[in-house]
């Protein structure tokens, strides 16, 4: 009977001996079932973890469900949306379980779970016993952690429960190469600074993604009592062309005319994108002003700043430039150009109804359906 | 006893509503999203007073359940309260379009809540 070390010698023997083809594919086989082990033995560990922790918040969340709906949410006095001097129940969660590290994590997540459901003295109430169970040091410490997950997970625990966050520690969050932690330190920022919750923009050196820019304009457009500054601080100082352009959506969005005359500045910039941006802000507010120096650039412009051009005297809708409209929705040679053309003039139509109505009395088949598609309320662009 | 169905697929709300409605004796019934939403109303024959709904929810979402129980030709009229974290201006209007009684912005002040809710059950009586 064979001993295991000369089987095992035997089989390296036979591996030594066998041809390369064989060798590899001996190879790639064994590396095949390891990894398949690995990923096999992997995924039974978490699901492991995942059903060992899911047994802890089940135990635990009905603890802390009973502690707050007691001594919380059966408050009457915490019914209303003054402040209130109401004793907060720090003494009954004084347990022997909320000294590990885990059970104050999860009750740390139950309470923001509760804050955002509820405001007025009862969201007080909660946030007061985040302070004084000491939580908010958890939260602070994990701010401090070299995980960038961490910071994130911290950020939104010190954003939930309103904890202000010291500028030296929170501004170079706005400006992490890791994009996550920007973007959660940029929200975070705006949430909690109400003095200046722009003051990163100053700061900012890393690109706002349009994501993140859609993320930003949504909590700023929701945040109640932020205090608005005059973006043409930024439209003319700021080094960082998203930022510029993101102030041209919110000095859009706030009808800021005292950033006018900076948006107006930003036609003579060298960067083609960023004078599409600030065409379409001037649109957008319709300023009238600007059309005779749109007027005089537009021959110079590429084709998207032309196509702004048009969409702003549509949208300006003054009816100074309807010849011009006319014209460059018959004789262009850019499908784009007529078509933008035609829905200014339509726009334009309280000045130009007898010109629109000529034609489409003598325009030839294409141009007349350009010019029906434009006439549909129902189709925008 | 009034009844009152909250539809609402976040675990804490329906526990926090418990709370707040149960001095003032309530029935509450939970749900989890529209689709049991609907099951239950078709079940009791849309036997409740009120419908405290969010709007983001899986299978119906809570437009659909205000313009099913609003569009009922038969049967007594129902109160909706939509209470949704979704505030913007079209949401709100849409929810006011479809008929709804009233629209509470998450977070909700417990106090304001139980006073709408009161107003609207005393108004349907």
């Amino acid at each position: 009977m064979k001993t295991i070390p000369a089987f095992i010698s035997a089989t390296v023997d036979q591996f030594r001996y066998a041809p390369l083809v064989i060798q590899i594919a001996v190879i790639f086989t064994a590396v095949a079932v390891s990894m398949t082990a690995i990923a096999y033995i992997s995924i039974l560990l978490n699901r492991y973890r995942s059903h060992r922790r899911e047994k802890k918040l089940a135990a635990l969340h009905p603890l802390i469900d009973e502690l707050l709906t007691e001594h919380i949410l059966m408050n009457e006095e915490l019914y209303t949306d003054e402040p209130v001097e109401a004793t907060v129940p720090v003494g009954v969660f004084d347990k022997p379980i909320f000294e590990k590290k885990w059970a104050r994590q999860v009750l740390i997540q139950r309470l923001m779970q509760y804050r955002d459901n509820v405001q007025g003295a009862m969201g007080d109430q909660l946030r007061s016993l985040y302070i004084q169970l000491g939580l908010d040091k958890d939260s602070l410490k994990k701010l401090k952690s070299s995980r960038w997950d961490h910071k994130i997970q911290a950020l939104g625990e010190l954003t939930n429960m309103d904890i202000p966050i010291a500028d030296v520690i929170i501004l170079p969050l706005t400006n992490s190469r890791n994009r996550e932690l920007r973007a959660t330190a940029r929200h975070a920022y705006i949430k909690l600074s109400k003095n200046e919750p722009f003051k990163f923009f100053d700061v900012a050196t890393e690109p706002l993604l349009l994501w993140d820019q859609v993320e930003l304009f949504r909590i700023i457009s929701t945040t109640d009592r932020i205090s608005i500054p005059n973006f043409a601080q930024w439209i003319t100082y700021s080094s960082n062309k998203s930022i510029i352009a993101f102030c041209l959506k919110l000095v859009e969005h706030y009808q800021q005319l005292s950033a006018v005359p900076a948006v107006v500045k930003l036609l003579d910039t060298r960067d083609h994108y960023l004078r599409a941006n600030a065409i379409n802000c001037l649109g957008k507010l319709r300023i009238e002003s600007v059309e005779d120096k749109l007027m005089s650039m537009y021959d110079s412009q590429p084709h998207h700043c032309r196509t702004e051009i048009l969409k702003a005297f549509g949208r300006i809708s003054s009816g100074k430039q309807v010849d011009f409209l006319r014209q460059e929705f018959l004789h262009s040679s850019d499908f784009e150009i007529r078509k933008h053309a035609a829905k200014s003039l339509i726009n334009n139509q309280w000045a130009a109804s007898s010109l629109i109505q000529e034609l489409v009395d003598t325009a030839t088949r294409e141009n007349k359906l350009i010019l029906k598609h434009c006439m549909n309320p129902l189709i925008k662009f | 006893m009034h009844k009152i169905l909250v539809i609402e697929d976040d675990e804490v709300m329906p526990k926090i509503f418990q709370r707040i409605l149960h001095k003032e004796n309530y029935q509450l019934d939970h749900v989890v999203n529209g689709k049991e939403a609907i099951q239950k109303l078709e079940e009791t024959n849309y036997g409740y007073d009120l419908i405290i709904t969010d709007i983001m929810m899986p299978y119906a979402n809570g437009f659909e359940i205000l313009s099913r129980v609003k569009s009922r030709k038969e049967g007594k009229p129902i109160a909706v309260i939509i209470v949704s974290n979704a505030g913007n201006e079209d949401m709100i209007l849409e929810g006011f379009k479809l008929g709804a009684d009233d629209f509470l912005k998450k977070p909700v002040i417990p106090g304001e809540l139980l006073i709408r809710v009161k107003r609207l059950l005393m108004q349907y009586q």
